[in-house]
């Protein structure tokens, strides 16, 4: 293409956008409000699934033994976990068991006074160092361990986990869903807006075929301005996100009891893979226009 | 250059605007379309550059056939077509200069070259000083002039003029034609279209007469 057709493309399209300002101004104030929204339930989708993933990677397990653990059990049991991918975090005996719970209950730990004996077990706290979403690892090891003498119980956190991957699952589909609406109600506002730029151009376009010009020629501001507006819109509400985002995390504490929830904004790439989405959507948008304008 | 064999046009159950035309206009030539209102000067001109199809016969302008003409060759077409239309058709929000511009626009014209070509048909027309104004600034007189800017600028091998004399007086009238006159002797094949009889009187021209929508 022609750098003076380039040149005239972006001054054309610059034109239309500012000689239909309100038009554009309410377009794009409706479409950052769809962006916004899609881009937030991205961030929310993305942190939740980096959680799980995290939750997933560092299973920990608790392994119960029987009584009073000889040093023999334990090391029978250190012995069988040489060959999976796991480190041991902590011993537990029946007395720091017992302790910890006494700490738990604070004033009312005097209720334990009344128990003759200990009934708490002891227990290895082991933690599987690689990624085990997915997979049959920790069962194996629990009923591997559960037959060795000695060893009460294993108990892992899996199944919440598991459900809690269902749960994802079955938001990925109402964002796959509520995604796609979205992006339907930008393509939507585009496609108007652009519409409506196209209308007051009626004129124009007229006297420009008269005068010579192709329809790529007629049709490529209009494209133009659909890209830009797109990319207007996706970058005003990844700023806006931004910036609540940025409130939230220094205003709120988010800390609720046991952890602190660290919510991290979308990545570079991302970013860059939103403003093409929307500068897309924008494309199409005057696309479709130009297809209803052109067919009239 | 213009070739029509038996051409029809209606436009729906109406009596039709032009009926079995037959016509050959050469290279250099300047031709009157003349009629009545309503007689099909202004449909005829259309076919001709392509703004309405013939309803049946065939049309060959510069060697194309009408009938069957894609969207390249039709811009390329007009490109070699310059029309002054009888509503002259200028852009009201845009200078005198960017609507002359528009002819060189379209055909991805060097903004330099642009700029030189327009001064001089401004200029040409006495035009000059009037280029950063806007369409409804001017009288009538001054849009038709622009009218025929914009349909010169690029050197067009044919100009179709609508009605150019229509809403003049006599001087303007009298310089317009001087105009087109001139405009043909520099070598463009001129084709104007006029319901005044007076514009033909004492002329040497020939005279293509319409009546409802048949040559007479
Ligand atoms: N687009 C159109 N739709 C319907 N009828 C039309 C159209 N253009 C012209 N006509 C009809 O065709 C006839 C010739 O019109 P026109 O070519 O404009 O005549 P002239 O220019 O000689 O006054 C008229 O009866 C007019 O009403
Ligand atoms: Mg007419």
């Amino acid at each position: 293409m022609k750098i003076t057709f380039f040149r005239y493309f972006v001054r054309q399209a610059m034109r239309n956008m500012a000689e239909n300002r309100l038009v554009h101004l309410i377009g794009l104030g409706t479409m950052v409000i769809a962006f916004l929204m899609f881009d937030a339930f991205i961030l929310i989708f993305v942190n939740l699934n980096s959680w799980t993933q995290e939750q997933g990677r560092s299973l920990t397990m608790s392994i119960y033994l029987k009584g009073e653990p000889e040093r023999a059990v334990i090391e029978s049991i250190k012995k069988e976990l040489l060959q999976y991918p796991v480190s041991i975090t902590d011993f537990i005996s029946k007395e720091d068991a017992l302790k910890s719970l006494r700490k738990q209950l604070g004033e009312k730990a005097g209720l334990l006074d009344g128990l003759g004996e200990n009934p708490l077990p002891a227990s290895l706290e082991i933690v599987l160092s690689r990624d085990v979403s997915g997979d049959s690892l920790p069962y194996e090891l629990k009923t591997t361990l559960e037959r060795i003498n000695g060893v009460d119980e294993v108990q892992y956190s899996q199944e919440w986990v598991e459900k809690f991957q269902a749960i994802m699952g079955a938001v990925r589909i109402i964002g796959l869903v509520f995604g796609g609406l979205l992006f339907l109600a930008a393509l939507f506002i585009i496609t108007n807006t652009v519409k409506l730029t196209i209308y007051s151009r009626k004129d124009e376009i007229e006297i420009l075929k008269l005068v010579g010009a192709t329809n790529r020629f007629v049709k490529i501001p209009f494209l133009v301005e659909g890209s830009i507006q797109g990319f207007l819109g996706g970058s005003v509400a990844l700023i806006v996100l931004f910036l609540v985002y940025v409130a939230i995390m220094t205003k709120v504490d988010l800390s609720i009891g046991f952890a602190s929830l660290d919510i991290i904004f979308l990545s570079p790439q991302f970013i860059l893979l939103l403003l093409l989405m929307s500068s897309i959507i924008g494309f199409i948008g005057s696309t479709v226009s130009l297809g209803r304008f052109f067919r009239i | 250059m213009i070739r029509l064999f038996h051409v029809y046009k209606s436009f729906g159950s109406k009596n039709p605007a032009l009926i079995d035309i037959s016509l050959t206009v050469p290279k250099g030539e300047f031709v009157f379309v003349t009629g009545p209102s309503g007689a099909g000067k202004t449909t005829l001109l259309k076919i001709i550059f392509c703004a309405e199809k013939p309803t049946s016969g065939h049309a060959l302008v510069d060697g194309r056939n009408l009938m069957r003409i894609k969207d390249g060759e039709l811009s390329s077409l007009r490109r070699r077509i310059g029309v002054v239309f009888q509503d002259f058709k200028l852009l009201p929000l845009r200078t005198v200069f960017e609507n002359v511009a528009l002819s060189l626009e379209v055909m991805g014209v060097p903004s330099s070259i642009i700029r030189k070509k327009v001064h001089q048909t401004l200029r040409y027309l006495g035009l000059a000083d009037k280029e950063g104004y806007y369409p409804p600034q001017l009288s009538g007189g001054e849009q038709q002039r622009i009218a025929i800017a914009r349909a010169i600028v690029n050197n067009p091998l044919i100009l179709l003029a609508d009605e150019p004399t229509g809403n003049l007086d006599y001087d303007l009238t009298m310089e317009t034609m001087a105009l087109l006159k001139e405009i043909h002797a520099r070598g463009t094949t001129v084709i104007v279209a006029t319901h005044s009889q007076e514009l033909l009187k004492g002329t040497k021209r020939r005279i293509i007469a319409l009546h409802k929508g048949r040559m007479v």
